[in-house]
């Protein structure tokens, strides 16, 4: 699903200062349907980890495949089609104000060309699926921080992807909603999609017994698969 | 893309017009404004360069043949000179025809010529002329130099209105440059401040771009509504000059149609009929106002495609 090869990333200086290492030489492997954690301080490295996944940065060396695409190499038009197979979720929601929750969910599907019946039939399953059925023509601002990431991770669902990626999902909501948004994460995962949530709430992971990746000055310090019962290495 | 996808971009772009009003009225206000210009510059100098033309048409060049000159020459120059590039047509006037005509332009006072008329009559001080017409006054001085070749010393005179042609092919070209630069200087005008106008929408939009980049929107899907917007704004812009262009060119057949000065009424039969005008003004500034809009809208949009 997700592999880094000796992977390096340096933003380099544009000011005369010095280039910054933000990744170097991480090797990991993230299967098909696992449940990772990728852990750090905040300039650990992580969203440096995303900016990869998504193709928004390139790495400096090595390889990063995603869904077999091989992102050093792949062409400027194929990126929306390897970033609809990931469904993300920010820290910060990243909803459009203007839409209802509904619409912001249909958007994902719109972008796709998705036919208008089968966005009409699908969307109202995910809010469901996501506890929001009774708000979907409420705009963002008219909803809860947890409901509205909810409508974020329903918008990361709603095309199915094999692969959601969650950026500090928990970071702006209280810490009941947190382990509510994680529970719905984890029953997502439990029909078989990937997920990896990157986040530096190291305590918040280690209630889920899952695989935890931890990242320090750009490297991966830490890769807890012995920790997690049954995983494969 | 499919249909419905299709349908909900060119909605995005007109639920875009109207939830960003004052963006659209201020780019409509702003490119009506130029087609106008624009409008009003071009008919004004397709007009003056028709009427610059039709005074050239007018233009005659006069070449006296001295009495020497036998008929054999005549009769070769009457097959060179048709034969230039710049010659129209080309008449020959004998000395007795010279008399007719100007009997004619005496009038009551013709009889004063009674006794130069008749052929080979050896008293008629008139001479035997060629009377030519070009076919473009900016080649006059040069179609001159060319008949004197033909004829030398036996073409003791030409009279030719070189210092009006001169004169007409100046205002003519000004007149030319003049409106199609103002054409060409509002043409970038307009795409300038219709694509800071959209550049402003793109901006304040900018979060929404995003989003759509991470959920897998490609940059045409993109880009489409922004398209639709722009080259809506350009087609209303274009509608809107058309009327008032249109009314405008229309009130000023009506007032030139009034019995005015001669040169006046020359003007106004250069001036196309209101019916020929209209069609293809709209066309043109429809067209003209879409690819304004949406060539603004690419230039605005680039930027904010690269995530």
């Amino acid at each position: 699903m997700i592999r880094f090869e000796h992977v390096t990333k340096v933003y380099e200086s544009t000011g005369g200062g010095q280039d910054i290492m933000a990744l170097h030489d991480v090797n990991l492997h993230i299967r098909k349907g696992e449940f990772v954690f990728v852990l750090g301080h905040s300039g650990a490295g992580k969203s440096t980890f995303l900016k990869l996944i998504l193709r928004e940065e390139v790495a400096t060396e090595g390889r990063v495949l995603v869904n077999k695409n091989d992102l050093s190499t792949i062409r400027q038009r194929d990126i929306p089609y390897l970033r609809r197979g990931l469904g993300v979720v920010f820290q910060d929601f990243r909803l459009i104000p203007t839409m209802t929750a509904y619409e912001n969910v249909a958007f994902a599907m719109r972008v796709t060309n998705i036919p208008e019946r089968q966005i009409k039939r699908r969307v109202p399953y995910v809010l469901n699926l996501v506890g929001l059925a009774g708000k979907a023509h409420s705009l963002p601002q008219e909803l809860s921080g947890g409901e509205q990431q909810r409508i974020a991770l329903a918008r990361a669902l709603v095309h199915s992807p094999p692969i959601i990626i969650a950026d500090e999902p928990t970071g702006n909501i209280d810490p009941e909603l947190s382990v509510e948004i994680m529970e719905l994460l984890q029953a997502i995962n439990s029909v078989g999609t990937t997920i990896v949530v990157v986040t530096h709430e190291r305590d918040l992971a280690q209630r889920f017994h899952k695989r935890m990746i931890v990242i320090d000055h750009g490297e991966v310090i830490d890769d807890g698969l012995a920790r997690v019962r049954g995983a494969r290495v | 893309m499919n249909w419905s996808s299709f349908k909900y971009l060119v909605k995005q772009g007109w639920h875009n017009m109207v939830a960003n009003r004052l963006m659209t009225v201020a780019s409509l206000g702003v490119l009506t404004a130029c087609l106008v210009i624009t409008g009003i510059a071009g008919i004004l100098s397709i007009s003056v360069s028709n009427f610059v033309q039709s005074l050239g048409d007018k233009d005659m060049v006069e070449v006296f043949i001295a009495d020497e000159a036998t008929e054999e020459q005549i009769n070769q120059w009457g097959q060179q000179l048709p034969a230039l590039s710049n010659v129209a047509s080309c008449e020959f006037i004998s000395k007795a025809q010279a008399v007719e005509d100007m009997k004619e332009e005496m009038g009551e006072y013709a009889d004063v010529l009674k006794d130069y008329e008749g052929e080979g009559n050896e008293s008629n001080p008139l001479p035997a002329s060629f009377r030519i017409y070009v076919k473009d006054i900016a080649l006059l001085s040069q179609t001159v130099n060319e008949i004197q070749q033909i004829g030398g010393d036996m073409f003791y005179r030409i009279n030719s209105p070189t210092e009006l042609g001169d004169i007409l092919v100046q205002l003519r070209r000004v007149v030319n440059v003049a409106g199609w630069g103002l054409v060409a200087v509002l043409g970038i005008v307009s795409v300038v401040i219709i694509s800071n106008t959209i550049r402003l929408t793109v901006f304040a939009r900018r979060k929404e771009i995003n989003i759509m980049k991470f959920v897998g929107a490609t940059n045409a899907f993109i880009r489409m509504p922004f398209f639709v917007e722009g080259m809506t704004v350009g087609a209303l812009a274009g509608l809107i000059s058309t009327v008032l262009v249109g009314g405008a060119y229309f009130a000023a057949l009506k007032a030139l149609a009034q019995p005015g000065a001669m040169w006046l009424d020359e003007f106004t039969q250069c001036l196309y009929p209101f019916h020929v005008v209209i069609l293809p003004l709209a066309g043109v500034f429809v067209l003209f106002g879409m690819f304004i809009g949406s060539a603004g809208c690419a230039f605005s949009i680039r930027k904010h495609l690269k995530v």
